[in-house]
């Protein structure tokens, strides 16, 4: 992917907002033709996007860059091009701007021999908070670990250690949250009392902004997604337009029936339809409104007595969806 | 992953349909077993020793891995580069100079105190990447699970830092060979006067690497983590050899005698003093009273010892 | 400081806690062997071939190096870098900490085998206090150089071996210039500079030695703050 020519990818209608200077634009987090190389890895390719309160999700498959874009945003890495504005300064190299940030890594791991509550305490004395113990009170109380919080982390659960680094990244109440894959690890209940935290917090005018590779979640919670792929911003806005117009995109069937050919001649004759092949042995069809050839596909196996033994949706993956976003 | 417009569907998998029913089903996707011929436990033990080998030299691991190893290699051979060369200019001009003679201090018999504490330094940062990495990130059930035996993974992987040590130590003593027999007035005869020096300069190179590979590696094997590791090596190294120089003096009669066998730095000494003839290093071993042969068999020992510990490790330890 | 406390916790874990008492007790167990056999050592050989030359490096290399490296190694560090708090704070709290764990741990050791190995004659004396002394600068030159060496690079116990053992051990003794570049050699300088001694052939004269001891913590700070102000999180996605 790296030697692809670099441009960012636009959906119609739905163009990302450039972010202007930092002191006009009312984006609290801003990324201006950000890219980020290792060697020869492109992990953040000619990034932009402005953000403000709200939640957003940071959608793509493992190895997008995900990581890597929070990893900018907060600082922890140099852009090899472009900037990365934060609350309108700028993220790297710059330790004031942690005041108004908290982040939640996903891969590194908190101190083992530390309890839960000495973690939070050591967070909040490093933010140099006024009260301190009463800070740490009101993060543990809200990510529920306060009966636990006299345990040493290296006896938490997974799901445990996420909330005590959610706890640490809250104790000093910054307008900006990044998570990295919040959710892993996560038991359902706890996925949504965090997803209610999450939603009450950007309520209050938070700007908030997870990244995960799950579907599901990201609807859920996010209000809008940044989609990314290979390092390439594929698509950004309110969720549901851009499932809309996923769906809008062609999709593709295999079937396999008792006579694929009689079965492929009466789906061309289809509104819907727009593409048949044979190929070894399978029927592969291209619809463009699903909905409508679901109920085609049976009406006329039935009208043909064709006996149908297979059909299933051949581009149903996050990739593939992607593949469409990037095709473009 | 480039997917041009228009390409059919994904083609990659040619299933065939291998069962079947209402609520899903199992396709076969060709998948075949390897019936072929497998290369049984001498192959595996081959590869996991070459493997150590190359692991210790960074070889295959980009190039930060190998400047630890080259390095300490390079200042291995140093001496005995500068030394021909200096003797090779010396000769061509005219003076049969004395920079390899009987009083330089490059010499078979000097050389192992010059590089000494090179070779220990090199177990110490290689050994505990050897054995404590395959700790640390749990892939012992992975080899364990293959033709190889545990003994053999001990094994292979102590060969494999003595190999490794063997090349760094026999190195210098090459160059020194090859260079004196170059140098020489008369190649032929330089040779013959050279050939002598040959079974105990082998000798000590193997007493040498197969000791401190042996030691190095019984410690590194009782730890994942990297630093108590090397610090476990180097005090294992340096401290009975500091206690043995201040002791000597102090204990009279045949315990000093033997405290000098617990160091390993003097023992291969003491090897070194015997198989060249020479005066030792260590104040300590000049003053025992032992038959050099001693030492050789200490060393053995001490060899046999270590491995057996690195042995027995490696058939309890969890995995 | 909170820097100073986590730091110091995760310092004094129990394996390497014990690793640092057993170091330490090795000079102390000398001594009492010396006493007891009634022999003739000197002091200032004791003292400098068994705490020097070796405890002093490895109990300041094992501090100086988890101090920070061990964080950085294992990810932990980051919670420390997302903080509003000036990088120069950070590497000093771990090099406060570091230096002054291997001056707790070593100058009893020393002052012990001193008195040990060398009984109560003013001469002893002497030399066992220069040595305290000395060791106390010699080690927190070195815990903050190996401090300041885990900014820069991972492999920093190995270098410092390195260091200790072929610059200041084999080096050192060969070229003449480069005893002003060995710890060893200043914490040398200082000892028998403060032990009343006749100064010896090719010790570091004192106040020389103080200042490569200065020079050493402070460049070691200045270089491990800038260093840290570029930190990056370990690679990628």
């Amino acid at each position: 992917m790296s030697g692809q020519p670099v441009q960012p990818v636009r959906l119609p209608r739905l163009e990302p907002p450039l972010p202007g200077p930092p002191a006009s634009s009312d984006a609290v987090l801003a990324v201006d033709h950000v890219a980020r190389w290792f060697g020869n890895v492109v992990a953040v390719n000619d990034i932009s996007f402005g953000l403000g309160p709200g939640v957003t999700g940071l959608l793509g498959p493992n190895g997008a860059g995900k990581s890597t874009l929070l990893h900018l945003l907060a600082g922890l890495l140099q852009p090899s091009a472009g900037n990365v504005w934060v609350a309108g300064q700028r993220a790297w190299g710059n330790p004031q701007v942690y005041r108004r940030i908290g982040l939640v890594p996903e891969r590194e791991g908190v101190h083992d021999y530390l309890t839960g509550h000495e973690f939070v305490l050591l967070n909040a004395r490093l933010q140099a908070l006024p009260d301190v113990e009463a800070a740490v009170g009101r993060a543990l109380a809200t990510v529920d670990l306060v009966t636990d919080s006299r345990r040493q982390i290296g006896t938490y659960s997974k799901g445990m250690r996420q909330r005590i680094k959610l706890a640490g990244a809250l104790v000093h109440d910054p307008p900006i949250l990044l998570l990295d894959e919040p959710f892993n690890g996560m038991d359902p209940r706890q996925r949504l009392h965090m997803m209610d935290l999450l939603r009450a917090m950007a309520a209050a005018g938070r700007t908030i902004l997870f990244s995960s590779h799950i579907l599901e979640e990201v609807e859920r919670l996010a209000d809008s997604v940044l989609v990314i792929y290979a390092g390439r911003l594929a698509a950004w806005g309110d969720f549901r337009s851009i499932r809309r117009l996923m769906t809008d995109r062609p999709h593709t069937f295999t079937l396999r029936s008792s006579d694929d050919r009689r079965l492929a001649a009466a789906l061309l004759a289809e509104p819907s339809v727009f593409g048949a092949e044979l190929t070894d042995g399978l029927l592969s069809v291209r619809t463009s409104d699903f909905g409508a050839f679901t109920r085609a596909v049976p009406r006329i196996a039935k009208t043909e007595t064709i006996s149908l033994f297979e059909v299933r949706p051949s581009d149903d993956s996050l990739e593939s969806v992607f593949s469409y976003l990037v095709r473009r | 992953m480039s997917v041009s417009p228009g390409a059919p569907a994904d083609r990659s998998t040619t299933a065939q349909v291998r069962a079947s029913g209402p609520g899903g089903s199992i396709y076969d996707l060709g998948y075949q077993g390897y019936e072929g011929p497998r290369l049984g436990r001498e192959a595996a033990i081959r590869a996991l020793f070459w493997h150590t080998v190359r692991s210790c030299y960074g070889i295959g691991r980009g190039g930060r891995a190998k400047i630890v190893p080259f390095v300490l290699a390079g200042l291995a051979v140093l001496p005995a580069v500068v030394g021909v060369g200096i003797a090779a200019i010396a000769a061509q001009s005219g003076q049969v100079g004395d920079v390899l003679g009987s009083n330089s201090p490059i010499r078979y018999a000097t050389y192992h105190g010059l590089v000494s504490t090179l070779v220990m330094l090199f177990c110490a940062a290689q050994a505990p990447e050897l054995l404590g990495r395959d700790q640390r990130f749990g892939v012992l059930p992975v080899y364990f699970s293959r033709a190889l035996a545990r003994i053999d993974y001990a094994v292979a992987k102590v060969l494999g830092l003595a190999a490794s040590l063997l090349a760094m130590v026999i190195a210098p003593y090459a160059v020194l060979f090859v260079g004196r027999v170059l140098v020489a007035p008369d190649p032929v005869e330089g040779l013959a006067e050279e050939l002598p020096s040959l079974f105990p300069l082998i000798a000590q190179a193997l007493l040498t690497s197969g000791l401190l590979a042996a030691i190095a590696m019984a410690i590194a094997a009782f730890t994942p983590r990297r630093a108590y590791a090397t610090v476990g090596i180097i005090a294992a190294f340096l401290i009975p050899s500091i206690v043995v120089a201040l002791v000597v003096g102090m204990l009279s009669g045949s315990i000093a005698d033997w405290i000098v066998l617990m160091s390993p730095v003097d023992v291969l000494d003491g090897t070194n003093a015997t198989l060249f003839r020479a005066s030792a290093d260590s104040q300590a071993v000049s003053a025992s009273n032992f038959n050099g042969l001693v030492f050789v068999a200490t060393a053995l020992v001490g060899i046999a010892v270590a491995v057996a510990v690195t042995i027995r490790r490696y058939l309890r330890i969890a995995a | 400081m909170p820097i100073v406390g986590v730091t110091l916790r995760g310092l004094l874990g129990r394996r390497r806690t014990l690793l640092m008492l057993l170091l330490v007790a090795l000079p102390v167990l000398i001594g009492l062997l010396i006493r007891l056999s009634d022999s003739r050592i000197g002091v200032d050989r004791v003292l400098d071939t068994m705490l020097v030359q070796t405890v002093l490096p490895l109990v300041a290399l094992v501090l100086g190096t988890a101090a920070l490296g061990s964080e950085l190694e294992d990810g932990t560090a980051v919670y420390l870098m997302i903080k509003p708090v000036p990088r120069w704070r950070i590497v000093g709290a771990k090099m406060l900490v570091s230096a002054g764990l291997t001056v707790v741990l070593v100058v009893p050791s020393t002052v012990l085998a001193g008195l040990l190995a060398g009984g109560v004659g003013p001469a002893s004396l002497g030399t066992t206090f220069g040595y305290a002394v000395a060791v106390a600068a010699g080690g927190s030159a070195y815990a903050c150089a190996f401090v300041g060496l885990s900014a820069f690079t991972s492999r920093a116990l190995v270098l410092g071996l390195g260091y200790t053992m072929i610059w200041e051990g084999v080096l050192a003794g060969l070229l003449e210039g480069t005893r002003f570049l060995s710890v060893r050699q200043a914490t040398l300088g200082i000892a028998r500079g403060l032990s009343g001694q006749p100064v010896r052939e090719g010790t570091l004269e004192l106040g020389l030695a103080v200042a490569i001891v200065a020079i050493a913590v402070g460049a070691a700070f200045a270089l491990g703050s800038i260093r840290l102000t570029r930190f990056e999180i370990r690679s990628a996605d």
